[in-house]
């Protein structure tokens, strides 16, 4: 379980939320999944460019603290619905990135058996109910989900994760609504990137934080610093804990930046390279963890070098397997659209 | 089985089955906009909210995108809801949750989830609501692959296919044509089912076979007694489902006659009898068609108010008769 | 192939054209652009070019009559082709190609056959019909095009192609095939007739089915041909050889006008025996059963039974009126208030029916030999024989079938015959009962052969 805390830290310290409440092992886990994340989108990125890859994909990088602090929290057992850009979520709830690349070489071993690809990668068995390629398509689901969870009083809470975008789509509001006015198990995490594709928050929504939208339905709207792991696990630690205790949903605004564009197809021209330069540089959420990491010396550099490699060997590893795994045959085209009778 | 039948309306029939489903499944619960105390729009949910609570009968905001969602979600993680939509044009504010997600969301997965998930759609003109309350949307959605779309035309049919839809893992969309609800009709007391994409031949007939759909099965099957007494013999096909489509019944039914006529209340353009026709068509039974198939459907406008134009607007027994007549008499 | 010569359109909204002048003679040797005739207009005269170099033969078109569109009006024979144009007939049309008498010169031209002169050679994609229609007509090995359809625009429907397969009468209407054999697909236990040469044959004749058992003998009545028979032959399985027979001034026979009743059994019983028929059900309609009776009565044929429907010759009285209209009528217009006639229900007159009379009708020359028919045989609108006494001393057995409602020949008149005559009085029904009660004479029939 997550809540298993650690004890070993400098005692007295005014230490950060998640070196409170988290071990070293559990903490160096993260650096590893954030690591997994970046090396991930990484290989997706070059293997897309080879030609290994086809349609499009939304690439999260440099937004990894705000997918692996969310999840930080969360059990096996509990659910997340999301987006476009979900390749974090999708291996910070716990999937195997060799799966990941299948499907997206549109393999049979892929977490969709080739049907998906990037756009809805899911892993049901970690919780995962699917990436959307509908902006605000997977909110109200996951307030379907929490219903479910409300009514087979199953403790489970639902993540839905989404976009600065879907704060101006009718289905957010509808499903805020309906989660705060039923008190479901549900918690809203925008991850605010400052743009919807090219369009900022500022040309596209009327408040200035998505976050100030929660006073609408009732809920309470926490804003956190995307790129700062323990503040985003911290919100989020305390939204499972209101979910879990009956006390209805919860918005997260995790404010964060992605380094490449919305989509392959981006010609990034609603942003200097200035700006994305500053956060590349300045603001980077692994080299700020890692950084934390060492200050606290729960791992040195070598250490450090040690998760690198494991995690480029496992991305290695997982493009191999991919490569490897068949593609779906041209006669199974129709099976999955609906549940085939034994 | 021996099931007492009683003469029951179709929304009695739809609310013995919904009542039926929550008494003997869990996980079966309703939603919708009033269907709680109020009822329901047109009183299919009747008393209950009473009799199996409001966890269970659950009144939705005017939300029919986040509502049709939450549906969607409950079902994917393990609830079997029936979703009430107020009026089938709603549909359209739903259209994201029903389209992109209910029909999609195993297939895109992998067939790793299913979507057990039930729309009830109020549908069909003749009650002087006019434009953006009587549309007939079954082929919007029939157009999709992934979900199943019923027309049950009897209270008998409305019953078994709705529990039938309710134990289907897939999303089922049913349209009720609103003038039916009234209708009265045999139907068995306890649990039965009546299969989906499974047609009913409602009236054996040599002469010319009619391929109708809900209320315009009753004014096709009025039309065939007519046309018996001037000795035109019609076989009259209620389709009862939309998609999957059952073409054998269909095929096997214009190889007997020869004939075709289309009669359904949507639009006639891109509607439920162009693709009966089209498929007939490319069927084996094109070679025993001695007629041009012909389809009667709902007028290129929106429904209007004036109850004259808006009866003008869909077929009616006389445009049937006319119909028939020609094609059976060989002057079509 | 000899090329056509048609009526052509020359005008808009021209339905039917006159030739006034002729500018060469059946026989005459023709260049392609040679002037052949000349039409006249509401505006002006036209003058019609040869299509083809060669001799012209089978002029139909009289000066000076109205004449549909599109309709033959000559032929124009290429050097050593054949008298007739050669048809290519489909398997079943040559099973029912019929030989009959040299001396049924090649006549005239039938409206109905303009096109089916052409069709062989066109394939049938350009007739307009439904895919049943084109089903069932290329399971029969039947050219679309020579089927007459009834649907809108002329489209070909089941019930046309059905008609067609029991009245394939373009062929049949064919003038003979003078070196032609009877041959039809072998049956079990000897079908009937066998495969044999046939020697002339003063009627034209159709086997209309083979079959086993006792033949039975078929003649149409005043007007008709032995096609009328085949919609009767639809309904229904008939495992009995059918022989149909024309008679003179009929169909494929000879135009010639008979003598008297003796003339034309005299004809009947040539033809029987040229045809080793043996052992027959004769069955007559109207007029031709005035025929049978006599050659039942003559004893030269060996007949088993004789069938009698709405027979002519017992009594005196007839309706003169139709008979001089129905030989007058040209157009559809004009036929068909006779044609109803002859019916008691006129939903029975079926447009093949209908069209297969129409083409009768154009042939001139054929009506004006039965113009004198009825002259001789019902002048003044008086039946001048009388087949009563025949049936008296008659030893076979015999039947005579007739309707209430008959409109040429009162049913009262099959009353006070010979106890031993079998008579069904069909209510409801006119002068033909074979075509409006068809299903049950047709079971008298096979039932009166088969006894």
């Amino acid at each position: 379980m997550a809540q298993a805390k650690t004890k070993d830290l400098p005692a007295g310290a005014n230490l950060p939320f998640i070196y409170r409440e988290y071990s070293a092992e559990r903490l160096k886990q993260a650096l590893h999944k954030m690591y997994l994340i970046r090396q991930f989108e990484e290989g997706a990125e070059e293997s897309y460019m080879r030609g290994l890859i086809h349609g499009t994909m939304h690439l999260s990088i440099g937004q990894e603290a705000s997918a692996m602090g969310i999840c930080m929290p969360l059990t096996n057992d509990d659910q997340i619905t999301s987006t476009h850009r979900g390749h974090g979520h999708c291996i910070a709830k716990g999937a195997e990135v060799s799966k990941m690349f299948a499907e997206f070489f549109g393999k049979t071993t892929g977490y969709c058996r080739g049907r998906g690809g990037s756009m809805h990668i899911a892993d049901v068995s970690t919780g995962n109910l699917g990436a959307n390629g509908i902006v605000g398509g997977g909110i109200p689901i996951a307030v379907g989900a929490a219903l479910t969870a409300k009514r087979l009083k199953s403790d489970r809470v639902v993540i839905s994760f989404f976009g600065d975008g879907a704060n101006n789509e009718g289905a957010f509001h509808e499903a805020l609504n309906m989660a705060s006015l039923w008190k479901l198990p549900v918690i809203f995490v925008c991850e605010n990137n400052g743009y919807g594709m090219s369009t900022s928050m500022a040309r596209s929504t009327a408040v200035p934080n998505v976050a100030d939208r929660a006073a609408a339905y009732a809920m309470p709207g926490v804003i956190v610093d995307g790129n700062v792991l323990s503040e985003v696990a911290e919100a989020s630690h305390e939204a499972v804990r209101r979910a879990r205790a009956g006390e209805g949903p919860t918005l997260i605004e995790s404010k964060t930046y992605r380094y490449r564009g919305h989509s392959k197809s981006d010609r990034n021209r609603y942003r200097t390279k200035e700006e994305i330069d500053d956060w590349m540089t300045n603001r980077d959420p692994i080299v700020r963890y890692e950084n934390e990491l060492m200050e606290f010396g729960i791992i040195d550099q070598a250490g450090i070098e040690a998760i690198r490699e494991a995690v480029a060997k496992e991305i290695a590893d997982g493009i191999e397997f991919a490569k490897a795994s068949p593609s779906p045959e041209i006669r199974n085209l129709e099976r999955y659209v609906y549940t085939e009778t034994v | 089985m021996d099931q007492a039948v009683r003469e029951l309306s179709y929304a009695q029939a739809i609310q013995e089955a919904m009542a039926i489903a929550l008494e003997t499944d869990e996980r079966v619960f309703l939603m919708g906009e009033d269907i709680g105390v109020y009822g329901g729009a047109f009183q299919v949910t009747g008393d209950l909210v009473e009799r199996f609570g409001a966890d269970r009968v659950i009144d939705t905001p005017i939300s029919e995108l986040g509502g049709a969602g939450v549906a969607v979600g409950a079902a994917v993680t393990g609830l079997r809801p029936i979703f009430e939509f107020q009026f089938s044009d709603f549909a359209t504010l739903a259209m994201e949750q029903i389209v992109n997600q209910a029909a999609k969301m195993r297939y895109m997965l992998g067939g790793a989830v299913s979507v057990p998930v039930v729309m009830r759609f109020p549908a069909g003109s003749g009650t002087g609501a006019a434009a953006q309350h009587s549309q007939s949307l079954e082929a919007w959605l029939g157009h999709v692959p992934g979900l199943k779309v019923i027309q049950p035309a009897t209270p008998h049919d409305v019953k078994g296919m709705l529990l039938a839809a309710v134990a289907d893992p897939d999303p089922v969309m049913i349209f009720e044509h609103k003038l039916l609800y009234k209708t009265k009709g045999p139907v068995p007391e306890g649990y039965y089912t009546v299969p989906i994409g499974k047609a009913e031949i409602r009236r054996e007939g040599r002469d010319l076979t009619i391929v109708a759909t809900s209320i315009m099965v009753h004014k096709a099957l009025e039309a065939a007694k007519t046309l018996e007494a001037e000795g035109i013999d019609v076989e009259v096909v209620d389709l009862r489902t939309v998609r999957p489509m059952d073409k054998e019944t269909v095929i096997e039914s214009v190889k007997k006659t020869s004939r075709l006529l289309c009669v359904y209340e949507g639009v006639k353009t891109l509607g439920v009898g162009a693709e009966v026709s089209a498929m007939i068509a490319e069927s084996e039974a094109f070679d025993f068609l001695d007629a041009p198939i012909v389809r009667l459907g709902g007028a290129e406008t929106p429904i209007p108010y004036n109850p004259e134009l808006e009866k003008a607007t869909v077929p009616q027994v006389p445009d049937i008769l006319a119909a028939a007549r020609s094609l059976a008499t060989g002057s079509r | 192939m000899p090329v056509e010569v048609i009526l052509p359109k020359v005008d808009m909204d021209m339905a039917t054209g006159r030739i006034s002048r002729w500018y060469v003679d059946e026989g005459a040797v023709v260049k392609k652009g040679d002037l052949l005739f000349e039409i006249e207009t509401d505006k002006a005269a036209m003058e019609i070019d040869a299509p083809a170099s060669g001799t012209i033969r089978d002029i139909s078109g009289k000066e000076g009559i109205d004449i549909p569109v599109g309709e033959a009006v000559a032929w124009i024979y290429a050097e050593g082709e054949a008298s007739k144009p050669a048809k290519d007939m489909s398997p079943v049309a040559e099973f029912e190609r019929t030989p009959a008498a040299p001396t049924v010169a090649a006549t005239s031209a039938l409206p109905g056959l303009a096109t089916a002169k052409s069709a062989p050679a066109t394939p049938s994609n350009g007739a307009r019909a439904t895919p049943l229609a084109r089903r069932l007509a290329a399971k029969a090995g039947l050219e679309l095009d020579a089927i007459a359809g009834s649907g809108p625009k002329g489209r070909v429907m089941r019930k046309d192609v059905e008609a067609a397969i029991s009245t394939p009468m373009l062929e049949a209407n064919s003038p003979a095939q003078p070196d032609a054999i009877v041959s039809r697909p072998a049956a079990s236990s000897q079908p009937w007739p066998a495969q044999r040469a046939v020697g002339t044959t003063p009627l034209n004749h159709a086997w209309l089915r083979q079959g086993v058992g006792r033949p039975i003998v078929l003649i149409h009545g005043f007007g008709a041909d032995l096609n009328s028979w085949r919609p009767m032959l639809a309904v229904g399985p008939v495992d009995a050889p059918l022989l149909a027979l024309d008679l003179p001034g009929h169909g494929g026979s000879a135009r010639e006008v008979p003598a008297d009743l003796d003339a034309i059994a005299a004809d009947v019983e040539a033809t029987l025996a040229a045809l080793d028929v043996g052992p027959a059900l004769l069955v007559g309609h109207s007029f031709g059963a005035a025929v049978a009776a006599t050659v039942a009565a003559r004893g030269h044929a060996d007949l088993r039974a004789l069938a009698l429907i709405a027979p002519a010759g017992l009594g005196p009285e007839i309706n003169g009126a139709f008979l001089r209209g129905f030989v007058r009528a040209k157009s559809e217009a004009s036929l068909m208030p006779w044609l109803r006639q002859l019916v008691s229900d006129e939903q029975v007159l079926s447009k093949p029916f209908v069209n297969a009379t129409l083409a009768q009708a154009a042939d001139s020359e054929l009506r004006a030999a039965q113009g004198e028919i009825a002259d001789r045989f019902f002048a003044d609108g008086t039946q001048t024989f009388d087949i009563r006494g025949l049936l008296a001393a008659l030893r076979i057995p015999v039947r005579v079938i007739v309707g209430a409602n008959d409109r040429i020949i009162p049913a009262s008149q099959s009353a006070g015959l010979p106890g031993e005559v079998a008579l069904h009085m069909f209510p409801a029904t006119g002068h033909m009962p074979q075509v409006e009660r068809r299903e049950q004479v047709l079971k008298i029939l096979l039932e009166m052969a088969r006894a």
